[in-house]
């Protein structure tokens, strides 16, 4: 039996695809991410638009998905990968996906384009305990997205103009219709962009303090998720940290914190293609 | 013959189709037949075909029927699959129908052959009891009687007499339509990936509101492709479905299960279809008395049987074995006092036995799926990475 292979992972969320390719090993445990890619869903069929950025990672390697893939796990819509060899469940891979961030982890925060969920895990990667925000879009990446649009920013522009804030004024934290209401105001008493998009950086990250208290988390804490890779917003989350002043919590970001969720899917792939192996040797013993 | 696809299709568009057409044209066939509507869980069809008639299953209007009538019949702790079977015939799309029967399940069930009665819907409406006495000569002959009620019933309205020749040919028909629904259970067991738990539903859905010999006919063309090699297998854990065997979930959650990361092994949805293990006698010169011994001592369990001697959970606990379930989802309809209160004797037992379940309750209407997704992704997730690990007890 080989002791690497190539995994790969889809998670298909709200508004994008994200897809991985894993190299998995299984001696060492240093799995690597080969290749990775988004695509924004917009108005095509998410099927297609799974299919597209598989194909694409492929491609880029040289590889087929017969030959060369021992296990493709799907997760979040996992409805939309027809082909694939598995399926896990959002928070299961997101969980996964912080650890292979932040090794000591103790708490993940996935903060995606629906809703934030903390979730507490074991150095595996597996769930002890989680706490979600409720149903308000308020308090999502699909919200941050939405103001960015209103306010002529690119998404990948809010982290870092959220740093330049000097005087942030918070809009409504309840909902995202006050709160857009909010945020036209504001731009009607001619508050700078950067004070605008701060204030909703402190909004969320009000939320994502407070979950972290009722979930009497542990540092370190991964922040995951589309979200979990703007600036601003980990800057944001820290400062409420410390207002809060209940406990220090320490706070790990990365780059690739947008591919949480595939990555996860990926490594439990690679994780699920040996334990079968195995149950097959059993079997044939 | 037909391909799969377009068989699973006809059969989609028969099992909810609510206006019941196709046991409309079987009546509008020939004179002299009838059509009686026959509510969950349980009921001996044999008798209905053998007396010229088709027993036609009313299983609620699911997500597709709009309740508006319906819900002034009852209160609002109350169950959803009166509402609907209420609305159906307010509606007048059960009015071919020439009688009804509404076997003993609980007291809204009773309740609602009362308000039938009382709308004077159909020729006859018939409160059905079943034996819970498990003695043939006590139970069984009181079965006997009220099967030959029922048939008294018909005759008063197409004058046809049930001789034991005509009933040994309808237990057959029937006896063969079981087994072919056992052979696809059977197979999917091994290869549940062949056709999907949706796919079954509504393959025996359809088989309750058409002539069973159609059905057949169905069952032997599905058969036929599926011990064929077909479809690719995926990495899921296996589950019996336990509980829903009245009102019905709404297709989109059983699919909702399946897609969650589950394959399921068995259920009870469809359970009338399924409750007599094996064959009835078909040779017998006293046919009554079969088809009541059979029930007696050959039925699936059900939350309406209280046979103390043959505990429900233990016989929950066999299946999941012999289908080499890695555990159990119970579901149970919003307000089914049946299945609600079974619940906890096989949580008790299940706990005790190690086995692990997941439990959430649904209503036919509801097609909003993603907690319970949730609930059995995470279900799934933790069979498949930490099956060696105890499991965290669900208090639900």
């Amino acid at each position: 039996m080989k002791n690497t292979i190539y995994t790969m992972g889809v998670d298909v969320g709200g508004s994008y695809v994200k897809a991985v390719l894993m190299e998995y090993n299984q001696l060492t445990g240093d799995h690597k991410l080969v290749d990775k890619q988004t695509e924004k869903i917009r108005k095509r069929n998410p099927k297609d638009v799974v299919v597209d950025a598989v194909d694409m990672i492929l491609g880029r390697n040289n590889l087929t998905y017969d030959k060369d893939i021992a296990y493709l796990a799907s997760t979040g819509e996992g409805e939309m990968v027809e082909k694939k060899t598995g399926h896990f469940y959002s928070m299961t891979s997101h969980a996964r996906g912080g650890i292979y961030f932040a090794p000591n982890a103790k708490t993940v925060v996935d903060m995606g384009g629906l809703y934030v969920r903390a979730i507490k895990v074991d150095e595996r990667g597996k769930v002890i305990d989680y706490k979600m925000t409720g149903q308000c879009a308020s308090g999502s990446g699909q919200f941050i997205e939405n103001i960015s649009r209103y306010l002529g920013l690119a998404i990948e522009e809010v982290g870092e103009i959220s740093l330049k804030a000097d005087n942030p004024e918070v809009p409504s934290g309840i909902c995202a219709v006050l709160a857009e209401t909010d945020v036209i105001n504001l731009v009607s008493k001619g508050l700078s962009t950067p004070n605008i998009v701060k204030g909703i950086n402190i909004s969320i990250a009000q939320r994502v303090v407070k979950l972290l208290g009722s979930l009497n988390a542990e540092s370190p804490i991964a922040l995951v998720g589309g979200m979990g890779m703007n600036v601003g917003m980990l800057q944001a989350i820290e400062e409420q940290a410390m207002e809060n002043k209940k406990k220090a919590f320490e706070f790990v970001s990365h780059p690739d914190a947008i591919y949480s969720g595939a990555i996860g899917a990926a490594l439990w792939g690679g994780f699920r293609y040996y334990k079968l192996k195995e149950k097959e040797a059993a079997v044939v013993a | 013959m037909k391909e799969l696809k377009q068989i699973i299709n006809e059969c989609k568009v028969l099992s909810f189709d609510l206006n019941f057409t196709r046991a409309k044209q079987w009546k509008e066939e020939k004179p002299g037949r009838v059509i009686v509507g026959y509510m969950p869980i349980y009921f001996p069809r044999e008798v209905i075909h053998a007396a010229g008639g088709m027993a036609v299953g009313m299983f609620g209007g699911g997500d597709r029927k709009q309740i508006i009538k319906g819900d002034a019949y009852y209160q609002s702790y109350i169950c959803h699959i009166p509402r609907s079977v209420m609305e159906l015939a307010l509606d007048k799309q059960m009015d071919h129908f020439d009688g009804f029967i509404f076997p003993s399940i609980c007291d809204v069930i009773r309740n609602l052959s009362g308000i039938f009665k009382q709308h004077k819907f159909g020729k006859f409406v018939k409160y059905m009891d079943f034996p819970q006495n498990f003695l043939p000569q006590i139970g069984g002959v009181f079965y006997q009687q009220e099967m030959e009620h029922v048939m008294h019933y018909i005759k008063e309205i197409n004058g046809v007499e049930v001789t034991p020749e005509k009933l040994n040919n309808s237990i057959a028909l029937y006896n063969k339509n079981r087994k072919l629904i056992s052979e696809i259970y059977d197979i999917r067991q091994d290869y549940p990936w062949r056709l999907t738990m949706e796919d079954v539903y509504h393959i025996v859905r359809a088989g309750t509101v058409i002539p069973v010999e159609e059905h057949n006919e169905i069952l032997e063309q599905v058969l036929v492709h599926i011990r064929q090699n077909i479809g690719s297998p995926q990495d899921k854990v296996k589950v019996v479905v336990s509980g829903a065997f009245c009102e019905q979930p709404a297709v989109g959650l059983i699919k909702a299960i399946e897609e969650a990361g589950c394959y399921v092994v068995d259920d009870d949805y469809m359970l009338g279809s399924r409750m007599i293990l094996g064959d009835i006698d078909a040779t017998s010169n006293k046919p009554l008395e079969a088809i009541s011994n059979a029930y007696i001592k050959q039925s699936q369990y059900s939350s309406s049987i209280y046979d103390v001697s043959n505990p429900k959970e233990y016989r929950l606990a066999k299946i999941v074995e012999n289908r080499g379930a890695n555990g159990v989802i119970f579901a149970s309809a919003s307000f089914c006092d049946p299945s609600l209160l079974d619940a906890p004797i096989f949580q008790n037992a299940f706990n005790r036995l190690g086995i692990r379940y997941i439990a959430f309750q649904f209503s036919e209407n509801i097609n909003q799926f993603k907690v319970i997704k949730e609930q059995v992704g995470a279900f799934s997730d933790s069979i498949k990475l930490w099956e060696n690990e105890p499991a965290v007890i669900n208090k639900a």
